[in-house]
């Protein structure tokens, strides 16, 4: 590999500039890291400036994965003017933010730290509540922070430059240097390196600045006034410090360098690894967190060493296995220097980082999601396009959903439904396991691009357009027209005549058009049950299938159904009220009014908004106490990361069924027995855990480790699962999955014989298109392990160009699908055809257009019985 | 009832429980000594009969001396009394040699010491008359080390057995959920179906049920035979989900989350094909036959988090149960302890390297956990600067073999313990280290064959368990008293009754048989 000579000698001098930055350890004293727990994280990039109000629903929504003892968040992009100075300030300047633990150090810190080395351009305390204690969640007093905007005094850099022979560096690049040698020393010399911390700094860099708390991740913007401040990026952290008494906010995240913030899910097995690999190059962590070493490492990567982000990625998360060997050679051969180089630096175990940063020279800023190789936190990235192009990613996707809503409402353009969500494959030859959003100045205003780690564009139709906001009014005389031609249709209460009349018009449509007739809808399901199951069924079916929105998006039509749907489920009698209707709504306020059923196929319509996430107050539990009164029937909405749905129960609940629409949560269906549970959407992690039997249908995809130890149960995924899919499921799970799985799909399988009564697993490596229209995925499995382990049932893959290679298989074979298999696998896939409209002949069997036989299209695999173990095993006999 | 019975404070008041004689299930028990009988020289005139008080002779029939029961036989310290039958016997028929066997089996943590005196407890619920040493190993560290040190005044201490108490409370935090009171500060650990039979369970459990205590069902299902016991089972989630329902986590009153066992951290567990028998694989709803892995870590669970929307979800399932997280004993432990107190745990149990079968591998074993001793204190003094202390229960596991392990464990600050092995050695276990092959148990415990399990009746090995309880029940109430203690929990975080040998050098005398009245009253 050719060497540029200057850059190498260049990153060599400003590492030997920093060698008198060694911090001085007494003999036998010993570093022992912060143990830092898990924690969730949320962030997203909009091309406009939006208030940081935004990043408040998805924080409270995400209180579960914290524990109230460390919260942050970080903006990039700000707002001149909320800030009081210009804009040449704010784009030139380093905005230096200090925490003072202790306000009476203020005047020693300036005094040494700040006055000697710079010219401050403006300065001042960082607006805050007058008294901290008005916010109930804090139990500990914010420290006073103070922000500076400052450039090096052109002596003192040019001291610096003598000092350290670092001629011929560009100006710019000695005094990032110069700026983040100057905080270190002042951490050290009032956080690190003293018994009692008195300040420490909190942000450095131009235009980006961070805030933490002792507290939840929104009570810092609450308590810095922020909740107006605008700013293109947001990024925020719920922190779950296993140690208890937290004085400071010190190991809060985001953590900081140059011109960057950092959050982070997860931890490190390797801390200490990371932390000596960092000293050798002269960079000291003083946080003793796991997500210091992450920030010092990528800033090490990436300022001092010069890599593209690509090669950033690469050495954090280092592609490997078979997807290693799927790379281009050329990058292969770039990769294999880059992990021989830095593999000790690279973080062992599950995180997931998340970035936000400005990179002044290319004049933009950047939200980074980085997941680990084997993708062991969850990872949600979403992306919407329009005037208003916003990207987002996040621990959980209802905390996306969120975010949307919550701009919703403050912007008519932005609608509560992101056009995509998908989720990073770790250290993938595909992606690479990281995604990034651009935000770049573009005829005066901003333009956000996303792009994977090898530079693939994440891109939109540009051709479908977001509804205008517009709600056409309805005159009488056309209110009675639509109403007969609607009312037609909804003798059918399976909805299915209303659909289809819907999808077949809607290409042609304009938003009035369907908005129109969702009014009417709105109105005739309050005539009476008939028709208000028809109309029910019908939407959800809008909702459910893929057909084509010509010049439409989907994920318009989507939002404008589910707001229909949603003031249909509104306007039900609540519970106990005496009323001729079936349906019964039941929602926090009325909760403690429920009682039994009115009639034996009542239907309660529960609107888990206001319900807890978990715990003894949690809508789940009231499932469960509505299910021991009668009720069988139940149609939950308004979800917002509510868990357990259809926990609970116990055996034996055949006949029970749950519709559930919304942002649902983890967990649920785990463990049902028997009963029915269809998710109109997408669905989170966890899912179906140790199932035992029934049915769970999820129009959308799954998260991670979706039925992990299940024993059995139907279950139909139209989309596609995260990591770990089925891992340890025993019994007879029959499982469909129209799209693909990350990786690990049925690890260590259990499930006996297929043919007597095992558990099985189909894959269709299928997608839609924005026209939706199915196409096969690019690969049926991309993943490097698939069955592995296993030791019984089978998976069935749809691969007519063989694909699948025995190096993805561990302890699996592929063998010849016959007939017997076709046999075992149709009934599902009928069922399939009915649930999702994938016609078996028309989308399954047909390859190009060609009909072909099962024999060509479907792959079996199997477990081999391995060598090693049979020989223990036979030893025994 | 007995004479022996000793008090105990359940839920439903105290309840008086004795001890059940329970003879060895084969015909030659173990023994350190064996008396030899010259059966050319016997002449049969019963002289050894009449002598020996301790029954080592008995007749078997008319004429007819049965083999000498050595086991029973005080060995060679016997020469000085008058009863010593070698001397006795007038035709010099009878010979007294240390068991060659004796110095075969056991180890250094489980000596054959402590074996055959555990086995004598289980007898008998008295603690042996021999020179056995019970209270402690060879292993020349942790509990090995540490001895009690009693007070000279206990031979006056007023307090009697009665009065003091062993109870062990689990719910602390006060969240609403219902207290489980246990009147031991013990428990059984898991034991999965699978990994043990059906019989030796129903021991276990049955000796809980009598001593007001739970036993764990392990990962392996819940079998049917144990559902009359309800409210005395724990139902373990572990890693590989294996049997785990619904109806069993709504079943009973305390839910175990195994995220590892400190006798194999971070190596899961595997059942062999040998060991899945129809029964098994039934429970396990597996195939016979064929290999089971239990992973390592919950594929689910990878931070704090993560675990505490687990609780959360058990919570939901059953909301009456109490929640225990066991986990090992990283150099972490400490904060793994505060983040499942945070995480809503009720129970913390710490499980240390010393425990763990014959199915655990050696190396890990002894190289990977940090040691129990170690691990109770530094959670406990982390707990207690936390400000916690007293909201969570703190359990201590791995390598807690006798009544001495039980107290001083607590005594670094545990409220009380999980036992395992202790329960198999009372059922004759000899610690042979081939548990993990169905048919490689000669004693009948740890297997699934049908054939052999019937080796061990449960009445049998239900007695067996509750004499070994009520003998340990004894001691810790003659330690407390001697410590001038009322109660178990008094003796909770008291490092300062302990002395360490590797630091203490005078000589120690802790032995209770010495100075001890029935029922330790004066």
């Amino acid at each position: 590999m050719k060497v540029n000579p200057f850059v190498y000698e260049h990153t060599e001098k400003l590492l030997a500039s920093r060698r008198d930055l060694r911090p001085t350890f007494h003999p036998g004293q010993c570093i022992e890291p912060e143990a830092e727990g898990g924690c969730g994280v949320t962030g997203f990039a909009a091309n406009v400036p939006v208030s940081g109000r935004h990043i408040f629903q998805p924080s409270v929504q995400m209180h579960n994965r914290g524990n109230g003892k460390g919260g942050g968040i970080a903006a990039v992009g700000l707002d001149p003017a909320s800030l009081g100075v210009s804009r040449e300030i704010l784009e030139d300047d380093y905005l230096l933010q200090i925490a003072f633990l202790d306000p009476g150090v203020r005047p020693d810190v300036e005094e040494k730290f700040i006055k000697p080395f710079f010219r401050v351009d403006a300065s001042g305390r960082v607006p805050a509540m007058a008294d901290w204690r008005d916010l109930p969640g804090l139990t500990v007093e914010p420290p006073e922070v103070w922000r500076y905007f400052v450039r090096v005094k052109t002596e003192v850099l040019q001291h610096f430059i003598q000092r350290h022979q670092l001629h011929g560096l560009a100006w710019r690049r000695v005094e990032d240097e110069f700026i983040s040698q100057n905080c270190y020393k002042l951490n050290q010399t009032y956080y690190a390196s003293l018994g009692e911390k008195k300040a420490f700094v909190l942000s450095q860099g131009r235009n980006i600045m961070i805030l933490k708390i002792v507290g939840y991740a929104e009570e810092a913007a609450l308590y810095y006034n922020l909740l107006d401040f605008k700013a293109h990026i947001w990024i925020a952290h719920q922190r779950y410090p296993t140690r208890g008494r937290v004085w400071h906010p010190g190991g809060a995240h985001p953590f900081a360098a140059l011109n960057m913030a950092l959050v982070h899910n997860g931890d490190f097995a390797n801390y200490h690894s990371v932390s000596e690999y960092l000293s050798q190059r002269q960079t000291y962590p003083l946080f003793l967190t796991d997500t210091e070493v992450a920030v010092l490492m990528f800033d090490l990567l990436h300022r001092i060493y010069g890599y593209p982000l690509e090669y950033v990625i690469e050495a954090l998360a280092p592609t490997t296995e078979r997807d290693f060997d799927l790379l281009p050679a050329k990058r292969r051969n770039i990769y294999r220097w880059i992990q021989t180089t830095h593999i000790h630096g690279s973080p062992d175990g599950p995180w997931f980082f998340i970035i936000a940063r400005n990179d002044p020279e290319k004049r933009r800023y950047e939200l980074i999601g980085i997941t680990d190789t084997s993708m062991l936190r969850p990872q949600v990235f979403a992306l919407q396009e329009g005037e208003v192009q916003i990207g987002l990613l996040c621990s959980e996707k209802q905390a996306i959903d969120a975010t949307l809503s919550s701009l919703a409402q403050e912007d008519p353009r932005i609608c509560p439904v992101a056009d995509v969500y998908w989720n990073a494959r770790g250290g993938s030859h595909t992606d690479g396991g990281a995604y990034i959003f651009s935000l770049e100045p573009h005829n005066g205003r901003h333009v956000l691009h996303c792009y994977d780690k090898f530079g693939v564009p994440k891109t939109l139709p540009w051709h479908q357009k977001a509804w205008s906001g517009e709600v056409p009014e309805l005159l009488p005389e056309r209110d009675e027209e639509l109403t007969a031609e609607l009312r037609s249709l909804l003798a059918d209460d399976t909805g299915r005549s209303l659909y289809t009349f819907l999808s077949q018009r809607l290409p042609k449509w304009y938003y009035a058009n369907y908005l129109e007739r969702l009014q009417v809808l709105t109105r005739l399901a309050q005539e009476n049950d008939q028709l208000k199951a028809a109309i029910i069924n019908g939407l959800t079916l809008v909702n459910d299938r893929r057909f084509d929105p010509g010049d439409k998006k989907r994920s318009n039509i989507i939002r404008l159904t589910m707001d229909a749907l949603t003031t249909i489920f509104r306007a039900t009698p609540t519970v106990g009220e005496e009323h001729p209707s079936r349906y019964r709504h039941l929602d926090w306020q009325s909760r403690d009014r429920l009682t039994g059923p009115p009639q034996a196929d009542a239907v309660l319509v529960l609107d888990a908004a206001d319900f807890p996430p978990e715990g003894d107050d949690c809508d789940a539990r009231y499932q469960v106490q509505a299910y021991h009164l009668g009720w069988k029937r139940f149609l939950v909405y308004g979800y917002r990361g509510q868990r357990f749905t259809g926990c609970g129960f116990g055996l034996g609940t055949d006949g029970v069924r749950i519709d559930v629409y919304g942002s649902s949560g983890d967990y649920l269906a785990s463990g049902i027995d028997g009963m029915e549970i269809y998710v109109h959407g997408n669905a989170q992690d966890q899912l179906g855990q140790i199932m035992k039997r029934g049915k769970l249908v999820v129009y959308g995809d799954v998260g991670q480790t979706f039925m992990y130890g299940a024993k059995g149960g139907e279950v139909y995924v139209l989309g596609n699962a995260a990591g770990r899919p089925l891992i340890n499921a025993v019994g007879r799970p029959r499982v469909v999955i129209n799209g693909t799985a990350l990786d690990f799909l049925a690890e260590s399988f259990m499930a006996g014989d297929v043919f007597k009564d095992g558990g099985f697993v189909i894959v269709n490596g299928l997608e839609y298109d924005e026209r939706g229209r199915l196409r096969r995925q690019a690969t049926p499995y991309p993943g490097s392990n698939l069955f592995s382990l296993a030791s019984g049932g089978a998976v069935y893959i749809r691969d007519p160009y063989s694909m699948v290679v025995p190096e993805q298989l561990n302890g699996g074979e592929l063998v010849p699908f016959t007939d017997a298999d076709w046999q075992l696998i149709k009934p599902y896939l009928q069922e399939n055809e009915r649930l999702f409209g994938i016609a078996i002949d028309r989308d399954l069997l047909s390859v190009d257009g060609h009909l072909r036989s099962p024999e060509e299209v479907y792959r079996k695999i199997q477990p081999v019985k391995l060598a090693i173990l049979s020989k223990i095993e036979d030893a025994w006999e | 009832m007995s004479l022996l019975a000793e008090k105990i404070y359940t839920d439903e008041g105290p309840v008086a429980i004795g001890p059940e004689t329970t003879g060895c299930r084969f015909k030659n028990p173990l023994s350190k000594y064996r008396v030899i009988r010259n059966e050319k020289k016997c002449t049969k005139c019963g002289r050894c009969v009449e002598v020996c008080p301790y029954e080592v002779h008995s007749w078997g029939g008319q004429n007819i001396l049965r083999r000498p029961l050595s086991y029973r036989c005080l060995g060679f310290k016997c020469q000085q009394e008058s009863f010593y039958c070698i001397d006795q016997c007038p035709e010099n028929a009878l010979r007294l040699v240390q068991n060659p066997n004796y110095r075969s089996f056991g180890d250094k943590r489980w000596t054959a010491d402590l074996l055959l005196s555990t086995w004598w407890m289980a007898e008998f619920g008295t603690l042996p008359y021999t020179d056995l040493e019970y209270r402690i190993g060879d292993s020349g560290g942790g509990f090995d080390q540490m001895r009690f040190i009693f007070p000279r005044e206990f031979k006056d201490s007023k307090l009697s057995h009665d009065e003091i108490s062993l109870d062990l409370v689990l719910n602390r935090r006060a969240d609403g959920r219902p207290q489980v009171k246990l009147a031991v500060p013990w428990y059984g650990g898991g034991m999965s179906f699978g990994s043990i039979s059906l019989h030796t369970m129903l021991a276990r459990t049955q000796a809980a049920v009598k001593w007001h205590t739970l036993t764990c069902t392990g990962e392996g299902g819940y079998p049917e035979a144990l559902m009359p016991y309800d409210d005395h089972i724990i139902t373990q989630v572990a890693t590989g989900l294996f049997g785990v329902r619904e109806d069993t986590i709504q079943r009973v009153r305390v839910v175990e989350f195994k995220y590892a066992q400190g006798a194999k951290p971070g190596l899961g567990g595997h059942l062999l094909g040998d060991k899945v028998t129809p029964a098994v694989a039934r429970m396990r709803e597996a195939v016979a036959g064929s290999a089971l892995f239990s992973p390592f870590p919950f594929h689910s669970v990878y931070s704090v988090e993560d675990h505490k929307k687990h609780v959360d979800w058990i919570k939901e399932v059953n909301p009456r149960c109490l929640v225990s997280v066991k986990v090992s004993t990283p150099t972490d432990v400490d904060m793994v302890a505060v983040g499942s107190y945070d995480a809503g745990a009720h129970i913390i149990h710490l499980d240390g390297s010393y425990g763990g079968t014959g199915a655990a591998p050696d190396i890990a074993k002894k190289n990977i956990a940090m040691p129990i001793e170690y691990a109770i204190p530094k959670v406990h003094q982390f707990l207690r600067q936390e400000g916690i202390r007293d909201r969570v229960t703190l359990i201590a596991s791995g390598g807690i073999r006798t009544a001495f392990d039980v107290a001083k464990a607590i005594a670094l600050g545990a409220d009380g313990v999980v036992i395992g092995t202790a329960e198999m050695v009372a059922l004759e276990c000899t610690r042979c280290y081939n548990c993990e092959s169905g048919r490689g148990c000669p004693r009948g415990i740890a297997t699934t064959d049908p054939e052999m399990t019937q080796l061990m009746q449960v009445e049998w090995g239900f007695n067996r368990i509750s004499n070994m309880y009520y003998a340990w029940v004894w001691q810790l109430k003659e330690i407390l008293r001697r410590l001038g203690l009322k109660s178990i929990r008094e003796l909770v975080g008291r490092t300062d009754l302990l002395v360490h040998l590797d630091y203490y050098d005078r000589p120690v005398e802790d032995d209770l048989r010495r100075g001890a009245t029935l029922k330790g009253q004066q």
